[in-house]
């Protein structure tokens, strides 16, 4: 490997790693599920790394906007391969969100860090609950059965905590405005 | 309006990712109809995001102790408040369809959504448009076209009441005097076709003549004939001369060439276009001007764009531009630049696209993009030289076909520069125009830009600029055919 392309592979790992918590925020907001983002971010950034050496930009702002063209192409082309199993949003729609949430780019990465303080609030069950639920590969229906409750029942509970989380973000965001 | 203890229901069955495809339409209506309700889904998915996040750099605990509370209650609004609203809302239209009034007008068409419905008759209600293109015929025979925003009242067939907004009219001679009234002034028309422009931040009415002769008369009584090709702003007191800005008005010759269906399906055709363009790792830049938060810098006013709901940046004043920084200290072998302009008239010496800051013979390469008095399209490239034998006059690449300003419609332009072939390829409306050939080429520079204007010296763009993209590679004739077609407002 030449000294070259060292440099060119530091550049865009630099650009990734700076771009990739708003680029994962982004994605989430095109795809229903974690586990859909997480695929099609895969995608995205497979494409940013092949495609890097014919990139025209040079600010990390420029790399944010060809990230995320790339991604909305991906979130699109996703939602067209989904089969008619999975129901998604029209293109109309993954555009309309994809436009929303770039503008609110700064909003969402500051929920995100609020997040942190709301968490220590939750109740120690309902911290164990997100942990169990949240984690990689977690299937509610054995979570259920392990706990003798409904599969329902938890999805249920875990939306109340995700609503709460909401309002409790809105709030710690509101203070930081003070 | 949906509940927000439905769409809570919804959101949730979303996110699961086991939604019915019944669910996951309701949502989606609910989120296009209610914009209020986008940020709260927004913050909802984000917040699940944040939650795997966390989850995933969590020591994993095996058997975790749980209790997991059962009580959870889902409201619903009661049946009796449902029927109530809707008794109120047909109550509501059918007081509107039955009230007598007289009828001054008649709603004939309409481009893209709106308020009013072609056939709707217009008595003397204001009527307070926020979307689309009204096209209108009055009792005695004018056509006039209405674009949003805009308020406006009939107070007879031969007398409409301009609040703000901007009204253009066609006049035959079963219609002569027919007046458009401003809180400055008011223009009544001897047989013509007149467009006026009354602010809504409260500034001077304008009145622009394209055919005919008009009599503006201001408050205090001062009449001054118009005539076609000119303009005038109605100040309270007097008046001033403005120039003229065919580009201001659509007028209804070009009312009738506007897509009238499916605006919502054109849209979606230049989504896909530009959507791929922004994945493009050549792009350098692609302004489309409907993101608040993606407006560019500079001095300008957003103005409806090609076709109603979409925007687009308005040059009116010397000096107005929009201010970009793009490119980087980077050379570029390869340059596409493109973009739909609608301009008022031609200037002189030109009318600037896109100029970099300055022009430095030490600096070869930098992009000059504009329209000239002499109706072509040029992009010269600073230290670049013709090739021997070419048929240009003025020293720089220009198009062949007149770029004419054509009552003010879009018109799409692009360029196409590759300094190892050392071409310069030019596009209008989609077609190939002509090919210029440099014997000295640079490759293109760009960096610290203006759009409409040349930092140097104050040049004029009139009217106004919509998606303006700026590509390192080359543009084929038929991407070039396929973005035309796909950003075609006409049919």
């Amino acid at each position: 490997m030449t000294s070259i392309e060292e440099t060119s592979n530091d550049h865009f790992l630099r650009l990734f790693t700076t771009t990739e918590p708003a680029l994962r925020g982004f994605v989430r907001s095109l795809v229903p599920t974690t586990t859909d983002a997480d695929d099609v971010l895969q995608e995205v950034a497979i494409t940013l790394w092949k495609k890097y050496s014919e990139f025209a930009g040079d600010s990390e702002e420029d790399f944010r906007r060809w990230a995320f063209g790339v991604a909305k192409f991906k979130a699109l082309s996703w939602r067209r391969d989904q089969g008619r199993d999975q129901h998604v949003f029209s293109d109309d729609m993954t555009n309309l969100l994809a436009e929303d949430s770039e503008s609110n780019l700064g909003k969402l990465a500051a929920q995100r860090t609020a997040l942190k303080v709301c968490l220590d609030k939750l109740s120690p069950e309902q911290k164990s609950l997100v942990e169990v639920a949240y984690a990689p590969g977690a299937k509610i229906e054995q979570i259920a059965q392990s706990l003798g409750r409904t599969a329902m029942a938890l999805y249920k509970q875990l939306h109340r905590i995700r609503n709460s989380l909401v309002e409790c973000t809105r709030t710690e965001i509101r203070k930081e405005d003070w | 309006m949906t509940s927000d203890d439905q769409k809570s229901i919804w959101m949730e069955e979303y996110v699961r990712g086991s939604a019915s495809a019944e669910t996951v339409a309701k949502l989606e209506e609910a989120l296009r109809e209610e914009p209020d309700f986008r940020e709260p889904f927004l913050e909802y998915l984000n917040v699940d995001l944040a939650l795997s996040l966390e989850a995933a750099f969590t020591p994993k605990k095996e058997d975790a102790p749980l209790s997991i509370q059962r009580r959870y209650r889902v409201k619903s609004l009661t049946i009796t408040s449902i029927a109530a609203v809707l008794a109120l809302l047909l109550i509501g239209t059918w007081w509107f369809t039955n009230h007598e009034s007289p009828t001054f007008a008649t709603v004939t068409n309409r481009v893209g959504a709106g308020e009013l419905e072609p056939g709707t008759n217009l008595g003397e209600e204001r009527v307070d448009l926020s979307r689309g293109i009204l096209e209108i015929k009055s009792a005695r025979g004018a056509h006039i076209v209405v674009e949003a925003p805009a308020a406006f009242q009939f107070e007879s067939d031969q007398q409409l009441r301009l609040f703000y907004g901007k009204v253009a009219a066609n006049v035959p001679e079963s219609a002569h005097g027919f007046s458009v009234l401003t809180s400055t002034g008011k223009a009544i028309d001897l047989g013509t076709e007149f467009g006026v422009d009354v602010p809504q931040d409260g500034g001077d009415a304008e009145i622009h003549v394209f055919e005919g002769e008009v009599i503006a008369q201001a408050q205090n009584g001062n009449r001054k004939n118009i005539l076609g090709g000119e303009a005038f702003s109605l100040h309270k007191e007097n008046g001033g001369e403005r120039e003229l800005r065919s580009a201001a008005f659509v007028l209804p010759d070009e009312f009738a060439l506007l897509h009238v269906d499916g605006a919502e399906q054109l849209r979606s055709k230049s989504d896909a276009v530009l959507t791929t363009l922004r994945s493009d790792p050549a792009l350098i830049r692609l302004l489309d001007f409907e993101s608040e938060a993606d407006l560019p810098e500079g001095q300008y006013r957003i103005v409806q764009g090609r076709w109603p709901g979409l925007r687009a940046p308005e040059f009116v004043e010397t000096g107005d531009h929009i201010k970009l920084d793009v490119g980087g200290n980077r050379d570029l072998p390869q340059l596409t630049l493109a973009a739909w302009i609608r301009l008022d008239r031609l200037g002189a010496p030109y009318q600037s696209l896109l100029h970099t800051d300055g022009w430095d013979q030490s600096n070869p390469g930098q992009v000059h993009w504009m329209v000239t008095h002499h109706t072509t399209m040029r992009l010269a490239l600073s230290g670049n030289t013709l090739a021997a034998g070419s048929s240009e006059t003025q020293g720089y690449p220009d198009s062949i076909t007149p770029v004419l300003p054509d009552k003010g419609r879009w018109v799409h332009l692009a360029t196409v520069y590759d300094s190892d072939k050392r071409t310069v390829r030019f596009y209008i409306n989609g077609e190939f125009d002509s090919e210029s050939r440099q014997d000295v080429a640079h490759p293109a520079r760009l960096g610290p830009s203006e759009i409409g204007n040349w930092d140097l010296r104050d040049r004029k763009l009139s009217g106004r600029i919509d998606e303006l993209i700026l590509l390192a590679r080359i543009m084929s004739d038929t991407e070039l055919r396929e973005l035309y077609e796909a950003g075609n407002p006409y049919r």
